[in-house]
């Protein structure tokens, strides 16, 4: 019958990005779908499909207007949050920063320098890059301190392979002349991070020194050295 | 209003909240929250709660206008794909907590809404939609609707249209599929 569909493999992915954007799965099959949105792409393309052209059946639903209150609990709650939760911005979008991996790592890094330059200005020091990738692989990480090195933000360009809810992603500084990593603290595999450096790093983060990226057990590494699989790492440079 | 107006002052105020201007999140809420609500308050079938969820859908929208991008999306389909998953997972939050009133006719699960009044998305779309939701088998297109409109699980639709779990998927993945042939026609 030829309209009728049949359900072929290449159907699945496709297929559980409409159900999910319909909202026909149960609880547990959701969350997991929410969680492959944060590091398959391609799952996070069919999402956007399905909802861009579902999304005017909504057309159908008869407007309700809410209370009058609601609008003055949301304005308290934003300057409250203002305060303290910093907003998600360009310089945490995911798709900004694959923009710039896509095409080439090097004008990332660039443009991280001098966006660094232009958030700290005047530097004392011209800023630190690291490009983070596994051995002869694509970078999957790149980092830049901040001019001080008292903090850096970290920013994945690919997903990570070997992160997922059962494991952490960890930082390490592997300071020059040294072999020895030190523990900088937990990132997020598909979201830029920001970590302070803790204060007696501060002074071993300069050019040859190296970071890596751990996978560890959830809430990291016990044993204060990396336990995992070393999923990248690279040098920090000058630039 | 014509839409693509309506559409161009909504991405314009939505990268001013991408900035942080707080008038403009004042500006979206006026011009989207009774659409907003009535998809909140449609999917949970309590308005004290969805009046809880739509706060959280405006205080995502303040956190996150910087990664809406208008080359993909509208703005209209994007903030009510917040208030859907946001309204979703407060349903899923407590097992058992979906529409179960059975649905007997396609009368079931439309809303009186007058479509006139309603002129969020572009025209095109909705109809592009319209036109292939009405080649769908009727018993396919209502339990897509009902789907989308109300939250309900695979099992809370065949509970609701009185078919077996597997007949329930089947018409919802076989539409799905040929809704998705139809848009990419």
């Amino acid at each position: 019958m030829s309209d009728v569909p049949t359900i072929t493999p290449g159907d699945g992915s496709d297929l559980l990005a409409a159900e999910y954007v319909l909202g026909v799965l149960g609880a547990v099959e959701r969350r997991q779908a929410q969680q492959r949105l944060a590091h398959d792409q391609a799952f996070a393309n069919a999402v956007a499909f399905w909802e861009e052209r579902l999304g005017a059946l909504a057309d159908e639903v008869a407007p309700v207007a809410p209370p009058a209150q609601t609008w003055n609990r949301i304005a308290r709650s934003v300057r409250a949050r203002d305060s303290t939760a910093p907003r998600e911005s360009l310089w945490q979008s995911l798709s900004f920063w694959r923009s710039f991996a896509l095409g080439a790592a090097a004008l990332a890094a660039a443009s991280i320098a001098s966006l660094t330059f232009m958030v700290t200005s005047p530097p004392p020091q011209p800023p630190l890059m690291a490009t983070l990738g596994p051995a002869n692989g694509q970078p999957s990480f790149l980092a830049a301190v901040n001019a001080g090195g008292t903090s850096l933000t970290i920013v994945p360009t690919v997903a990570v392979s070997g992160a997922d809810q059962q494991h952490s992603v960890e930082l390490w500084l592997i300071p020059a002349g040294d072999t020895t990593p030190r523990a900088l603290g937990l990132i997020q595999p598909a979201r830029a991070v920001r970590l302070d450096v803790p204060r007696e790093l501060i002074a071993r983060l300069t050019s040859d020194a190296a970071l890596a990226v751990s996978i560890e057990p959830l809430g990291g590494s016990r044993t204060g050295l990396p336990t995992g699989p070393v999923v990248a790492s690279g040098k920090l440079v000058n630039l | 209003m014509a839409a693509d107006e309506n559409r161009s002052q909504l991405v314009a105020a939505l990268a001013r909240v991408a900035g942080g201007d707080r008038a403009a999140l004042q500006l979206v809420y006026q011009d989207t929250s009774a659409k907003l609500f009535g998809v909140c308050v449609r999917i949970l079938n309590d308005k004290s709660e969805a009046e809880d969820v739509l706060q959280e859908v405006y205080l995502t929208v303040w956190r996150k206008a910087a990664t809406f991008d208008p080359a993909r999306a509208s703005p209209i389909t994007w903030l009510v794909a917040i208030a859907r998953n946001r309204s979703i997972d407060r349903l899923r939050a407590v097992a058992g907590r979906g529409r179960m009133a059975p649905i007997e006719s396609a009368q079931d699960v439309h809303d009186p809404a007058p479509a006139a009044l309603d002129l969020v998305h572009a025209a095109q779309q909705s109809s592009r939609l319209a036109t292939c939701m009405g080649e769908l088998e009727q018993r396919q297109s209502i339990a897509i609707r009902a789907a989308f409109m109300e939250g309900n699980t695979y099992e809370e639709l065949a509970a609701r249209m009185r078919v077996p779990l597997g007949t329930m998927k089947s018409w919802i993945r076989r539409g799905l599929l040929k809704l998705r042939d139809c848009l990419e026609r």
